[in-house]
């Protein structure tokens, strides 16, 4: 009871302080927004595509075919220079030139040839083509089948091929398949399966650092030297602030968790897996918002320096931008952060759809990240209170 | 200034068993010894008040009463129960006051008062039952709802001192509740310090405020240097320099100085700068009428100019001059 009410004090305290709710709920979802909607993947290649304006069904379904590719970041240009200018300045990996004639070339006999403009200098170059080629086999594979059909049972060309696309859309699709068993394995899904999980990290860090402060505040209010006057030990007011900074965290994953999955249709994997990693990530924000309440002098000390440790530990540990695409050393170095583990163990999750088998080995890290912090913030927090009287 | 009261002889039970007692307690910090062998006790219903400059080791010794810092050496016992050894017993008994205005600045009047009830254990009912009354006991009750941030200075303090008593301690511990308070609120505070001893509450209370001491308190310790020179009722302690004479100079000058130069005279006991009233030099001296001349000389002599000489009647503040030579410091 008396663990509980410190932790009670401490909830309602935050829970009234607006400016803490903003960070905790509005701005996590207003970024988990922004870098959603921004963020369109790094294992995504920029394709450029050039065609006529009034072309026929096989150039439309062919664009569309490009556009819709998840492995192909398109953009349409509305003429070739104005695509060759994007490509000089690489804004775009490839450019593909869809002949006027395509409509009429697919139609009829023969060989239809389809230029892709590449930059000599462009890396990607090589595999945004191999990418592009299998997009375009997806599309003939439905112009064959419409011009089988018209072969076979007449009818107009541009009927079958709408029931071409109809029915490859209703048949399992093989390139589909491919990509999962490949499994970009490296990297988040795209888009909010991509910034949710990272601002979950990143953000019930920082909250729990900057929440710190009323830790701080107590030590020098002299609330917790007058508690001590009473029949209560220093462990209690340490475990009545845990309590209250673990429920915090709890409370606030639970916010983003949900908004993720109702409102931006995030997949969070295996329930229990999740479970325990927003559980034990939790602990992680705990332990360090306890240790900046021990350790720093002033509140504000705890919310200008709180935040910025906060943020670079999460650009070094893959919040920002994922580990995989940094050198080699730099990731290397990132993985002393609890952060880089957190966003492998959602990245084992919500990529290569891992159970709680999978993500054991980083449970298990980020377990002893917390006995840690929490550690070293109950003994921290021990002498604080020791030397208040 | 005031003059000793007589209210002393209703309230305190001296020949009880102490509610309070402090043996030798020594306290160091570092090199410097902040309290040096104090030992005291307080009756049930006794208001003893622990009267020192700054630095003397009020607050030292408080918190070692309350168990928030250890003694070196010596021992505390509240009703019996030792304070250090087995806490929980001791503190159920103590209501603490600090110094400092300690209280959760977000939080409403009455969730404090809730908050540190709790930490007592008090079952829910009684708990609230206890808040009502101490809100009107701090005439608070019509600002229950408002966080304590929003309280002006004076209503703070009150509700510092209400903290401490939520949990109806039998020993109530003060730690200069009466500092930066206004007059008015000053008043309020020692007028609630006295219902306290009314009530039977044993209350120990530093302060260095002489008038203050003399009109509340059944006893008095003076602390100076972390040692407790005299003790006594005010009017035991106004006693010792009865045959003293109090001189008060209004003058203009270097008064520390001539102050100094005063301390030197065999006849001056002590004399002072008093802070509260800047240009007014205290001093206790034996016989007054005659040394009055060579008072004058001295200020000439160290060019300050005496504007008026009063001879008073001895109080606290004549003792404690008497006593160390200087004034109480605020
Ligand atoms: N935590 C501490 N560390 C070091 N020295 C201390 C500490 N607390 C008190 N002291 C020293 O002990 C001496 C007594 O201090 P204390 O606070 O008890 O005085 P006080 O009588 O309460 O003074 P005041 O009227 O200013 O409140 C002082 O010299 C002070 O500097
Ligand atoms: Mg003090």
């Amino acid at each position: 009871m008396r663990i509980l009410a410190v932790t009670r004090a401490t909830v309602v305290r935050i829970a009234r302080d607006r400016g803490a709710l903003f960070f905790m709920v509005l701005l996590p979802v207003a970024i988990i927004v922004v870098i959603g909607v921004t963020v369109r993947g790094f294992d995504q290649f920029r394709v450029g595509v050039v065609a006529a304006a009034d072309a026929g069904p096989v150039t439309r379904d062919l664009v569309t075919t490009l556009t819709d590719d998840p492995a192909l970041r398109t953009h349409v240009y509305p003429d070739q220079s104005t695509a060759r200018t994007a490509l000089r300045r690489s804004e775009t990996d490839a450019v593909v030139v869809v002949p006027a004639t395509l409509d009429r070339q697919a139609a009829g006999p023969g060989t239809v040839t389809l230029p892709i403009l590449v930059a000599p200098s462009a890396t990607n170059a090589q595999a945004a083509v191999a990418a592009v080629e299998s997009a375009v086999a997806d599309h003939a594979g439905r112009v064959q089948a419409a011009r089988f059909t018209v072969a076979e049972t007449g009818g107009a060309f541009d009927s079958r091929l709408g029931l071409a696309a109809r029915t490859a859309a209703a048949t399992p699709s093989v390139s589909v398949t491919q990509r999962t068993v490949n499994g970009q394995s490296s990297y988040l899904p795209l888009g909010y399966s991509y910034s949710t999980p990272t601002m979950l990290v990143l953000f019930v860090f920082i909250n729990a650092v900057s929440n710190g402060a009323s830790i701080v505040q107590n030590r020098q209010s002299g609330v917790y030297s007058r508690a001590l006057a009473a029949p209560v030990g220093a462990g209690t007011l340490v475990l009545g602030e845990t309590l209250a900074y673990l429920s915090l965290a709890l409370v606030q994953s639970a916010l983003i968790v949900s908004v993720g999955a109702l409102a931006f249709g995030v997949s969070w994997g295996a329930p229990a897996a999740a479970l325990a990693l927003v559980g034990v990530w939790a602990l992680v924000g705990t332990g360090a918002g306890l240790l900046a309440g021990a350790l720093f002098r002033t509140p504000e000390q705890v919310h200008s320096i709180g935040p910025a440790v906060g943020i670079t530990l999460g650009m070094l540990g893959g919040c920002m931008w994922p580990l995989a695409i940094v050198p080699a050393w730099l990731r290397a170095a990132g993985h002393v952060v609890p952060q880089s583990w957190a966003v492998d163990s959602w990245t084992e999750l919500l990529s290569r759809h891992g159970g709680l088998h999978a993500v054991l080995g980083y449970l298990v890290i980020l377990t002893a990240y917390a006995a840690g912090l929490l550690l070293l913030a109950t003994l921290a927090l021990r002498r604080r209170l020791a030397s208040v009287g | 200034m005031a003059t000793p009261q007589a209210a002393q002889t209703i309230r305190p039970q001296q020949d009880a068993e102490p509610l309070l007692d402090c043996s030798k307690l020594v306290r160091r910090f570092g090199s410097r010894t902040a309290v040096d062998g104090v030992s005291l006790d307080v009756a049930p219903g006794e208001t003893y008040g622990l009267l020192g400059p700054n630095g003397a080791g009020k607050t030292t010794t408080i918190k070692i009463v309350c168990g928030l810092l250890e003694a070196d050496s010596g021992t505390v016992r509240v009703a019996g129960l030792p304070v250090r050894a087995a806490p929980g017993p001791a503190k159920r008994l103590i209501g603490y006051v600090p110094q400092e205005v300690a209280l959760y600045p977000d939080l409403t009047v009455r969730e404090n008062l809730l908050f540190f009830g709790r930490l007592y254990r008090l079952p829910r009912r009684r708990l609230e039952r206890r808040v009502e009354e101490v809100l009107e006991l701090i005439d608070l009750t019509a600002r229950g709802e408002d966080r304590v941030d929003s309280l002006s200075g004076g209503m703070r303090r009150r509700l510092n001192i209400g903290a401490g008593l939520v949990h109806s301690p039998t020993l109530l511990v003060l730690d200069e509740p009466t500092v930066g308070v206004d007059p008015q609120s000053r008043h309020a505070i020692m007028e609630s310090v006295r219902r306290f001893g009314d009530q039977g509450m044993a209350v120990i209370y530093t302060t260095h405020y002489m008038e203050e001491a003399e009109r509340l308190c059944d006893r008095v310790g003076i602390i100076d240097h972390g040692s407790l020179i005299a003790e006594g009722t005010p009017r035991e302690l106004v006693a010792l320099v009865a045959e003293k004479d109090q001189v008060q100079l209004v003058a203009s000058g270097d008064l520390t100085r001539y102050a100094e130069a005063c301390r030197a005279l065999p006849e001056v006991e002590g004399a002072d700068v008093d802070r509260s009233d800047e240009g007014t030099v205290h001093a206790v001296v034996r016989d007054a009428r005659s040394l009055l001349p060579r008072l004058l000389d001295l200020a000439h002599a160290n060019r300050v100019q005496i504007r008026s000489v009063e001879i008073v009647e001895p109080d606290l503040e004549a003792v404690f001059l008497h006593l160390t030579g200087t004034a109480l410091r605020e």
